[in-house]
């Protein structure tokens, strides 16, 4: 698996949650779940965006990921009425809770695009790609148990460990 | 081929909504309001109805004349009712923008597949508002006794008559006997006010399994759906045709061409035929929902099945009762307590209405306590997918 990755411009690793009804992944993402055209986004497909627990945006953060996203339909056009007003409004909760937490609230977004609209989905990845990208590291977090479920290495490994596998893009510097 | 034609059908509506929201914020795209506008113009049509029905006989020597003399024509005063002329012209043009928003509504939710899975009662409800809307149009237009009127009711009876074995009953109980009687317009009076509240019957029915339905259309649409009423109202008078006449065969004057298309294709089709389309019509927009049996399985996606409350877990915060979009949650007496700490002292637990529900995982993201899962889409499957993703 590395030499996938290997090949591929090093760019902030980012998790994204995709509604089923949203974006059509179709063509969009590889067989691992990467996205085709950025292959440091891995994409999770989920019933609907409203599903998205916000913790477990805060649990892709603590697992070693740059950034998060949810994707779900056009707001006020959600399949399941309201999903992505209310993942909408809870994420923006989920910010200020970040904030407290010492993680820059700019790691996690939503985005909201149609069936059709892949390739507006994709140009809005990668600017929340290129906007992580230029975010000033975390600051190394305080010594914490890895997270259930995540193997030693991934959990609580912000900051220096990650360090060479996130790359340093251009604008990254330490705060 | 319908499956095609539905995701070609699909994706032009998306694509107007893509077109429309360049123009407008999403959340004012009037297509996403389309149910809130019908509540709307409905809401405008009942006020109006009642300020008609004020002044309205429903008698033959009279209905003619009572409508002349809301609106001020001729023999009467101009302004002896006030605002007569302007209210019959909102009555009139509001019914119009009703039967638009409806349809918009029902081959919007038709194209997007909102009948999809557990949305089935939204949809055949939605089908009885279209029925009955469709049939108050019939007979409001009855009432004006107009030639029109007369023509309605002439081709209504005609078309009846064509049904076998019941057809003759029908017409019986529409007119109130064959022919005219004096009967017909106090009975078309009823058919008009009183399929008007079923309407709100049919709209409870519409709504218990949603929750916060939209309602109303965001204020700057309200307010250019009101306008463009009181436009229309004032520009273009609404007015009664020529007196109907017993002598004189009607003919065809004025086709108002929301309500009266199926009349216009009595010009083509005989009245058996037009009675066979529109029982297929009626039959198949009813079997709209059940047309796609797909299982999430056979449409590609993985198959979440309905949320479970985890018992232990639940604290009865009541969060996922208020999130979720169509009713599925309810909050009962707890029977007994939870297990976790938070759970113990719970005075409701939360119990999913499983054939309400959609199996879309709204009340998951509103849990704080974990207490609810999709079966399809477990927590711990989503957190390994996490920490791949992370490990790659
Ligand atoms: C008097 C006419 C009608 C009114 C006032 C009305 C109003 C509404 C409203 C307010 C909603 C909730 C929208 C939301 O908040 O997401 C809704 C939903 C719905 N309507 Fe209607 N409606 C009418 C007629 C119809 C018709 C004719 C159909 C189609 C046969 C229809 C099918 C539906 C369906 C399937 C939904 C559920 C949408 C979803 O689950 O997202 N309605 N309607
Ligand atoms: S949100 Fe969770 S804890 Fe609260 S009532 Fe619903 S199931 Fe119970
Ligand atoms: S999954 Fe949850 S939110 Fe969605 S319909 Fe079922 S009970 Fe309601």
């Amino acid at each position: 698996m590395p030499d996938l990755t290997a090949s591929a411009p090093r760019r902030p690793r980012v998790v994204g949650f995709l509604c089923d009804w949203a974006v059509s992944s179709e063509g969009l993402v590889r067989e691992d779940g990467t996205m085709r055209d950025l292959p440091n986004v891995t994409l999770i497909k989920i019933p609907c965006s409203g599903f998205v627990r916000p913790s477990w945006l805060e649990f892709a953060l603590r697992s070693g990921a740059d950034g998060a996203f949810v994707c779900g339909c056009p707001l006020g056009d959600c399949f399941n009425r309201l999903g992505n007003n209310l993942i909408a409004d809870r994420v923006v909760q989920m910010r200020r809770r970040l904030e407290r937490q010492k993680f820059q609230p700019d790691r996690v977004a939503t985005i909201f695009y149609g069936l059709h609209d892949g390739p507006e989905f994709v140009a809005a990845v990668r600017a929340f790609c290129e906007r992580i990208a230029q975010l000033p590291a975390p600051p190394p977090a305080p010594a914490r148990r890895p997270a259930a479920g995540a193997p030693a290495g991934a959990g609580g490994a912000e900051g220096a460990s990650r360090e060479p596998q996130a790359g340093p893009a251009p604008g990254r510097e330490e705060p | 081929m319908y499956k095609r034609l539905l995701d070609r059908l699909l994706r032009w509506t998306l694509g107007l909504d893509v077109w429309i929201n360049r123009i407008y914020p999403p959340d004012f795209n009037p297509l996403y309001y389309t149910g809130g506008l019908s509540n709307l113009f409905l809401t405008i049509l009942v006020l109006s109805g009642i300020f008609l029905f004020l002044y309205y006989v429903p008698s033959f020597n009279e209905a003619y004349t009572s409508i002349q003399y809301i609106t001020g024509a001729p023999p009467f005063v101009a302004n002896a009712v006030p605002y007569g002329q302007i209210i019959r012209g909102i009555h009139r043009y509001a019914s119009d923008g009703f039967i638009i928003v409806i349809l918009l509504h029902f081959f919007r939710n038709w194209f997007t597949e909102r009948f999809r899975f557990s949305r089935d009662e939204p949809w055949i409800s939605g089908m009885m508002l279209l029925l009955f809307s469709g049939f108050i149009g019939v007979t409001g237009y009855v009432l004006v006794w107009d030639q029109r009127s007369q023509l309605l009711v002439a081709m209504t009876g005609h078309t009846l008559a064509a049904i076998p074995v019941v057809g003759g009953a029908f017409q019986f109980l529409l007119f109130g006997g064959a022919g005219t009687t004096g009967l017909l317009l106090p009975r078309m009076l009823f058919l008009h006010v009183g399929p008007a509240t079923a309407l709100y019957v049919f709209l409870w029915w519409h709504y218990v399994r949603i929750r916060h339905p939209k309602v109303w259309p965001p204020a700057v649409w309200t307010l250019f759906s009101l306008g463009a009423v009181f436009l229309a109202a004032a520009l273009i008078p609404a007015v009664s045709q020529a007196l109907a006449s017993t002598g004189a065969p009607p003919r065809f004057l004025a086709v108002d061409w929301f309500f009266l298309i199926p009349y216009v294709s009595l010009n083509y089709l005989t009245p058996a035929v037009l009675v066979l389309l529109a029982v297929v019509i009626v039959v198949y927009g009813l079997y709209i929902p059940y047309q796609l049996p797909e299982t999430p399985a056979e449409m590609g996606i993985r198959d979440p099945g309905v949320a479970q409350v985890i018992d232990a877990n639940c604290t009865g915060c009541e969060l996922c009762y208020f999130d979720c979009p169509y009713n599925a949650i309810v909050m009962v007496p707890t029977p007994h307590p939870g297990v976790t700490k938070a759970a113990q002292a719970r005075k409701l637990l939360a119990i999913v209405l499983e054939s309400r529900c959609v199996e879309c995982g709204i009340c998951i993201g509103a849990c704080p306590f974990e207490a609810l899962e999709l079966p399809g889409y477990l927590e711990q499957d989503i957190q390994e997918k996490v920490v791949a993703a992370c490990r790659t």
